[in-house]
C-alpha cells in the first residue's frame, strides 16, 4: 500500500542528503519531525514533568523507526536521524517561541530586538530565545560543545545516545554537558538580571 | 571569550568537577597561578555549575518545557490577534476564521482606507523560503490575472516570523459553509461549478495549477452570488516536494503532503485526483477532478471517495467506481452526470482535457436548462396534433409514466393560430418534458471516452434498431416492440430511434418528409436536439442514444415514405452543425436557411452514394452499418399509411 509520507527510502535519502550537506534536505524533513515533536509534547502535556529525558529519547528512537518502517535500522541512519531531529526541533521551538513573545507583545508593529523581547516577555518562551543565542555564541567557540547541548536540550536525547551519535566516550559527553550548561548558565543570568 | 582562553578555562574545570567539591578551590588556585582573571573565570563556571543543578537548569528538554504553551489552549489564545491591534498598516478589526492555513481577520488597509481580509500564515508554513517565494510568485501572478472569481491579493507582508496576506474581503460564506446549511439547487450548482471553472480557466491559461480545489476554498459573496476562488498558489506551501528530485525540478515533481504542518488542516484527501493521491506528477487536470468532486457533492450531498482512513479514501479514489448520482436519488439531468463523470476518469487523459471544455458543457447545459424551463412554461399539449407538417411528429405521450407528470402550464398556452406550424416546435416541446421528466429517471447507459483516433476514423460503425409503440384511440396498444429494420408503419404508430456505436464520432439525423412533386424536400433536424444527448453531436464510444428520448415520432397525415438520414462521421461537419441553430423555439427544427438547406441536401447527396453494408441482426433486432471512409450516410425508410 502507498503511504504518501513515510517512504522509508524517501527518508534514508533525505538523510543522506543530510549528512553530505544537503540543507534543503533539512526542510524536507522538517514536516515529519514536526509530527513526532507534536506527539512528543502531548504525551509530555499527559504526564508528571520529572522523569522524562529517557522516554524522550524513547519517543525519538520509536519515531525514527516508524518514519523508516523497518525494525533492523542502521545505527548510522539512527545516529543521523536523532541529529537531524535535534536540529530541526530546535527550529521549530525557537519559531514557535519567537511567534509566542511577539503575540505577546500585541502583534508587533515595530521590530524589537531580542533582548527586548525577553524583557517583555518572560517566561520559558523568552528563555530559549535567549538560550539558543547563547547556544549560538557557545557553537561558535566550541562545536562540540554546542552540538552536545542542541542533541540533549533541543533534541532530547540521554548522554548514552549522544556518545553514539558523536562518536565519543559517554564520560566525554557528561562532562561536555557540564561546561556547557555552566558556561550557558552563566551567560543567561548575565543577561537577564 | 577567546577559542584558547576557552580551552584553558574548559580543561580546568573539567578537572575540578571530577575532584570532591571541598577540593576544587585548591585545585584551581594552583592551576591558575597568578592569572587572578583565569581563576575568576573558572571559580564562576563552578559556581554557575552548581547553581545550574540546583535549578535543574535546562534538565528537561526544550519540548518537555514548551510542550504546554506549544499546544495548550491557552497559548492558542494569546496567539490570536486582538481587535484594535495593527500589524503593519492594518488594524484587526475582527476575526473571520480560521482556514485550512492559519487564520483569517477581517482588517482595515489605513493607508488606503478600504476593508480587507487578512490571512496569517502559521509560522512554521512559511519555514521554507523557497517555498513561500514560489507560493508569492504563483499567487501574485492568479491575482494579476484580474478574473472575477479568483480572489484578488493586495500584499504580502511580513513582520518578524509572521506573515500575513492582505486580501480582497468577500462578504459571504464557502462552499462548505452553504453545504451544510442546505441543499442546492441545480441552477445554482451549475452556477457555482461554471464560475469556479471559469477561474480555473483562467488560471489554467496563465500554467497554474490550484491543487486544492475543495468547498472550503470556494467563497460565495452574499449581494450577488458571485462565487471566488481562493487561495491559488498555497497549495505549493504544503506539498512536499518529491525526495528523489532535483532541486530545480522540484516545480514539475510535487507530492502529496501529509497532514501534519502545523496550523493546518489539509485533513482530506477526499478531493484529490489519482495522480495527486499517488503523489505523481500533476497538471491542470488534477483541478478538473477535484470541481467533479465538488460538483458530486453539491449534487448529492456527500463525496464520491470517502473511507474510514485517508488510506482508505485514497484506494477508492484509485479504484473504485462512483455510485451513480442518480442511483444516490439525486435529481440530476443525465448531461450533468455525464459531465461530473467524464471529470472523474481516473485517467487524466480520458478526464477533460482542459477547464474551457468543461466549462463549454456546463454553459451548454446551463442555457439548454433555462430554454427547457421557458418552453416548459409556454408548452402546450395541443400542439402535438395541431399539425399539418409532412414530417414525423414527435408525440407527447410517453410509455414511461412520469414523463406525462410534467404538464404544460394552461395559462402559459400561446395562441392555437400560431403553432399550427410543426414538428420543429413539438420535438423542443418534447425535449422540454422529456428532460424535465429524465432528471429523476433513467440514467445514462454510457460512459465517454476519448475523440476517435486516426486509425478509427478511416471506417465507420453505426447500429441502430426503432422501438415501436402502436397506439389505439390515442391509447398506446400493447407493449411496444423493438424492430431491426423497416416496416409498414400503421398512421398511428409511434417509433423511437436508438443509435450506438463502437466509435466515438459526429452523429446527425435530419428527417426528409414525402418529396411532393417539384419542391426541394424540406429537412428537420432530429439530432443534435435537445431531446437527446444535450444538443451534442458528439458520441462517445458505445454511448447510446434515443431520439426522442424517452417519447416518440408519430406520423403525419401526410402518407408516403419518410426518410430519416443517419450521419455519422469522424470528424465534425460544419454544415450540420450549422443546422443546430434551428432546434429551438423559433425556428422549429426546421433548416430556413435556405443556402443552407441547399448544402445540406449537397452534402447528402455527395456522400449518399457510398452505400454502407448493412446488416441486418434479427435475432439482436438491430441494424449495423459500416464504411470504409469516415463518413457513413444512411437513410432509414420508414413507408407510412
Amino acid at each position: 500500500m502507498m503511504d504518501p509520507v513515510r517512504s522509508p527510502h524517501e527518508i534514508t535519502q533525505l538523510l543522506a542528503e543530510w549528512s553530505n550537506g544537503n540543507q534543503t534536505a533539512l526542510d524536507k524533513l522538517y514536516p515529519l519531525v514536526y509530527d513526532e515533536l507534536h506527539r512528543m509534547a502531548n504525551r509530555y502535556m499527559k504526564r508528571e514533568r520529572k522523569d522524562h529525558t529517557l522516554q524522550t529519547t524513547a519517543l525519538i528512537n520509536e519515531a525514527y523507526v516508524r518514519l523508516v518502517e523497518q525494525k533492523d535500522v542502521h545505527w548510522e541512519n539512527r545516529a543521523h536521524f536523532f541529529a537531524i531531529s535535534a536540529q530541526i526541533m530546535r527550529r521549530i521551538l525557537i519559531d514557535h517561541a519567537r511567534r509566542h513573545a511577539f503575540a505577546k507583545r500585541g502583534g508587533g508593529a515595530q521590530k524589537v530586538s531580542l533582548d527586548e523581547t525577553a524583557i517583555v516577555a518572560s517566561g520559558p518562551a523568552s528563555n530559549i530565545l535567549l538560550l539558543d543565542e547563547a547556544l549560538n555564541r557557545l557553537t561558535q567557540m566550541d562545536p562540540r560543545r554546542g552540538q552536545v547541548v542542541e542533541l540533549r536540550y533541543f533534541g532530547g536525547l540521554n548522554n548514552e545516545e549522544i556518545a553514539g551519535v558523536l562518536k565519543i566516550s559517554e564520560n566525554t559527553v557528561t562532562r561536555d554537558w557540564n561546561m556547557a550548561r555552566a558556561w550557558l548558565y552563566q551567560e543567561l543570568s548575565g543577561s537577564v538580571a | 571569550m577567546q577559542p584558547e582562553r576557552w580551552q584553558q578555562v574548559s580543561g580546568i574545570f573539567k578537572s575540578a568537577l571530577a575532584l570532591e567539591p571541598e577540593k576544587r578551590v585548591a585545585y584551581v588556585a594552583a592551576q591558575c597561578g597568578a592569572d587572578e582573571s583565569l581563576r575568576h573565570d573558572v571559580e564562576r563556571l563552578i559556581e554557575a555549575h552548581q547553581q545550574a543543578n540546583n535549578d535543574n537548569f535546562i534538565d528537561l528538554p526544550a519540548v518537555a518545557e514548551a510542550a504546554e504553551s506549544l499546544f495548550s489552549q491557552d497559548s492558542e489564545v494569546k496567539d490570536r490577534l486582538e481587535k484594535e491591534q495593527r500589524i503593519s498598516h492594518y488594524r484587526i478589526i475582527r476575526k473571520l476564521g480560521a482556514g485550512g492555513m492559519g487564520e483569517v481577520y477581517l482588517a482595515e488597509d489605513t493607508q488606503l482606507d478600504r476593508t480587507v481580509a487578512l490571512k496569517i500564515l502559521p509560522t512554521d508554513v512559511a519555514f521554507d523560503k523557497r517555498r513561500m517565494q514560489r507560493f508569492k510568485q504563483e499567487a501574485k501572478l492568479a491575482s494579476s490575472l484580474n478574473q472575477p472569481n479568483i480572489l484578488t491579493i493586495f500584499e504580502f507582508g511580513d513582520i518578524e516570523t509572521l506573515h500575513f496576506i492582505a486580501c480582497e474581503y468577500v462578504d459571504g460564506t464557502t462552499l462548505r459553509d452553504q453545504l451544510h446549511d442546505r441543499k442546492l439547487k441545480l441552477p445554482e450548482i451549475i452556477d457555482i461549478s461554471i464560475q469556479v471553472i471559469a477561474a480555473l480557466d483562467a488560471a489554467h491559461e496563465a500554467r497554474i495549477v490550484h491543487r486544492d480545489i475543495k468547498p472550503e476554498n470556494i467563497m460565495v459573496r452574499r449581494r450577488d452570488r458571485v462565487v471566488k476562488v481562493l487561495d491559488f498558489g498555497l497549495a505549493k506551501l504544503t506539498e512536499k516536494t518529491s525526495g528523489q528530485s532535483t532541486a530545480s525540478d522540484t516545480e514539475a515533481n510535487t507530492e502529496l503532503l501529509v497532514p501534519t504542518m502545523p496550523g493546518t488542516v489539509i485533513g482530506t484527501v477526499k478531493y484529490m485526483s489519482p495522480e495527486q493521491a499517488q503523489g505523481l506528477r500533476v497538471d491542470e487536470r488534477t483541478d478538473l477532478w477535484s470541481i467533479g468532486v465538488v460538483i458530486y457533492e453539491m449534487v448529492s450531498g456527500r463525496v464520491p471517495f470517502t473511507g474510514t482512513t485517508s488510506s482508505h479514501t485514497i484506494v477508492d479514489i484509485l479504484d473504485k467506481e462512483p455510485a451513480r448520482l442518480q442511483s444516490l436519488g439525486a435529481s440530476v439531468p443525465p448531461e450533468l452526470e455525464r459531465i461530473v463523470s467524464k471529470a472523474l476518469a481516473k485517467n487524466p487523459d480520458e478526464r477533460y482535457q482542459t477547464a474551457k471544455d468543461m466549462l463549454i458543457d456546463l454553459r451548454n447545459l446551463k442555457k439548454r436548462l433555462e430554454l427547457d424551463l421557458e418552453i416548459e412554461r409556454s408548452a402546450s399539449p395541443d400542439l402535438v396534433t395541431a399539425t399539418t407538417d409532412k414530417n414525423l411528429i414527435p408525440g407527447t405521450d410517453s410509455i414511461e409514466p412520469r414523463s406525462t407528470k410534467v404538464e404544460p402550464r394552461e395559462g402559459d398556452r400561446p395562441a392555437r393560430t400560431k403553432l399550427v406550424a410543426g414538428l420543429a416546435l413539438v420535438l423542443v416541446l418534447v425535449a422540454g418534458l422529456a428532460i424535465a421528466a429524465a432528471w429523476s429517471r433513467r440514467r445514462r447507459e454510457t460512459v465517454v471516452a476519448p475523440a476517435p483516433t486516426a486509425s478509427a476514423a478511416s471506417e465507420r460503425k453505426l447500429s441502430y434498431w426503432m422501438t415501436v409503440q402502436k397506439y389505439r384511440n390515442g391509447q398506446p396498444f400493447q407493449d411496444p416492440f423493438r424492430l431491426a429494420g423497416e416496416i409498414n408503419f400503421e398512421k398511428d404508430y409511434r417509433v423511437r430511434l436508438n443509435v450506438s456505436s463502437s466509435q466515438a464520432g459526429y452523429l446527425y439525423i435530419l428527417n426528409e418528409g414525402p418529396a411532393s412533386a417539384g419542391s426541394t424536400p424540406s429537412l428537420v433536424v432530429l439530432f443534435p436536439s435537445t431531446t437527446a444527448n444535450e444538443g451534442l453531436s458528439y458520441l462517445a464510444e458505445n454511448q447510446r442514444v434515443e431520439i426522442p428520448q424517452q417519447s416518440w415520432f408519430q406520423f403525419d397525415a401526410e402518407e408516403g415514405t419518410e426518410k430519416l438520414w443517419l450521419v455519422f462521421t469522424a470528424n465534425a461537419v460544419p454544415e450540420l452543425e450549422a443546422v443546430k441553430q434551428f432546434a429551438n423555439l423559433k425556428d422549429r427544427g426546421l433548416i430556413k436557411d435556405a443556402d443552407l438547406n441547399t448544402r445540406v441536401q449537397k452534402f447528402l447527396s455527395a456522400h449518399a452514394g457510398a452505400k454502407p453494408t448493412i446488416e441486418k441482426d434479427d435475432q439482436l433486432k438491430q441494424t449495423s452499418l459500416s464504411i470504409s471512409q469516415p463518413v457513413l450516410i444512411h437513410a432509414i425508410k420508414l413507408e407510412h399509411h
